[in-house]
């Protein structure tokens, strides 16, 4: 790969100077594991980059045990996600899969704010956002608004944000119990991941990876036919990984398999 | 704000415990900083995607992948790189392991395979073979001798956690 092209760097430790500069061609920049390689490939081509990394006010952690829930900045790396004892606590689920992204070092400077950000829709962060009913802070130099996670993801690589909003922290509601994520994976990024949560009288089914975002489903339990309709209305994405019959038929085997349905 | 970016900056960093200062542009990634500008060959370079592991080195302890990390990064950091773990003749004990266990063939995805087992172990000096695999699947051997270098790190992991 030759050279990356002319590139200018914006640093500061406040957040409102970060603000200022976004913009389509001033991109935001914390792990790089994402934008570094698509700059490589001319995907992308920002005449400069923000570095995030120096603003602390994008990389806390907070419990808030009132309101039941975790706020987690987008510039905290999957590692310390995975590692940090209140996420661990609270939010197991994401924690597990947070420590199963990608590799260890895409672990160690890889953040949840480019993960989510970047919309490569083969996320595990992505699918169990979604399930946990996270929400996405967002934060531009005229103001700010919150707006779910779901929300936040429009398809593959694409996102509901302006080019001058930065997504600043994702809360996420403690864990409800009967939750688990589950993938199949062959190589760097999962082929299919799905985040169920269960309980006596509901299944909520949530589908990630092999199709183009998260897509939920909330479905009585036992109602096998529910279940069967959303399995043959979900889009799976033809790639490498295989195609739609392929993804399809693992998660209906996984479906039948993990809820005892008859699809 | 806003000032037109600048296109170079100053770092400021330890290299193999050397402490550096140099002007680097914001387009320089590691790699080529270490190979290029300093001489540091160990580090290899092959995908440039961050999968195949070639490119490892440890920055302030965590592994990174050098050939899609930008130099000017570094500043305030401490590096480690292949050719930071022996002191003088004598070698790092995952070093030693790897040839114990004959865990290299043609020896290009060495220095990732190392880089990665040091940083796994100054972490985890007790790290169990589960959390070995977990750690160093990130890392490819397209010779395929992965056994050895799993015994590599594994002998490894108990001649540093019994010290």
């Amino acid at each position: 790969m030759a050279a990356l092209p002319e590139l200018g760097l914006v640093r500061s430790d406040e957040l409102d100077d970060v603000l200022a500069a976004v913009g389509y061609d001033y991109a935001p920049y914390a792990g790089g594991t994402e934008l570094v390689p698509a700059m490589g490939l001319g995907l992308r081509r920002p005449a400069a980059i923000v570095d995030l990394k120096r603003v602390e006010a994008l990389k806390g952690i907070g419990v808030d045990v009132a309101a039941g829930s975790v706020t987690i900045g987008a510039a905290v790396t999957h590692r310390r996600l995975s590692e940090h004892p209140g996420v661990r606590e609270h939010l197991p689920t994401l924690a597990a899969a947070a420590s199963r992204v990608g590799n260890a070092r895409v672990r160690s400077t890889g953040t949840v704010g480019g993960n989510l950000c970047f919309a490569e829709p083969r996320s595990d962060l992505g699918c169990v956002l979604v399930a946990l009913g996270a929400t996405a802070e967002v934060r531009s130099a005229g103001g700010a608004r919150t707006l779910s996670v779901d929300e936040l993801i429009v398809g593959g690589f694409e996102t509901s944000l302006a080019e001058n909003e930065l997504l600043t922290a994702v809360t996420v509601p403690f864990e409800p119990t009967g939750m688990s994520y589950w993938k199949l994976q062959s190589y760097e990024r999962p082929t299919l991941g799905v985040a169920l949560v269960v309980s006596a009288n509901q299944w909520q089914v949530t589908v990630g990876a092999a199709t183009e975002r998260p897509t939920r489903a909330v479905i009585a339990a036992g109602d096998d036919a529910g279940l069967a309709d959303f399995v043959d209305g979900l889009e799976f994405s033809d790639d490498m990984t295989g195609p739609p019959a392929y993804k399809r038929s693992v998660l209906r085997a996984y479906l039948e398999q993990s809820l005892g349905a008859a699809l | 704000m806003t000032a037109p970016a600048a296109t170079s900056t100053v770092i400021r960093c330890r290299i193999n415990g050397h402490g550096r200062e140099m002007l680097v542009p914001v387009r320089l990634t590691v790699a080529e900083l270490l190979r290029d500008r300093l001489g540091l060959t160990g580090t290899k370079v092959s995908c440039e995607m961050q999968v195949c592991g070639v490119c490892t080195v440890l920055v302030d302890g965590n592994p990174v992948s050098s050939c899609t990390t930008l130099a000017c990064d570094l500043d305030g950091a401490e590096v480690l790189t292949v050719e930071g773990l022996a002191r003088g003749r004598e070698l790092h004990p995952v070093q030693e392991a790897f040839m114990d266990a004959n865990a290299l063939q043609c020896g290009f995805c060495t220095p990732g395979f190392i880089m990665m087992a040091v940083a796994l172990l100054d972490g985890h000096p007790h790290a169990d073979p589960t959390e070995v695999r977990e750690w160093m699947d990130g890392n490819l051997c397209r010779c395929t001798g992965y056994e050895p270098i799993e015994t590599a790190v594994t002998v490894a992991a108990s001649r540093m956690g019994d010290q």
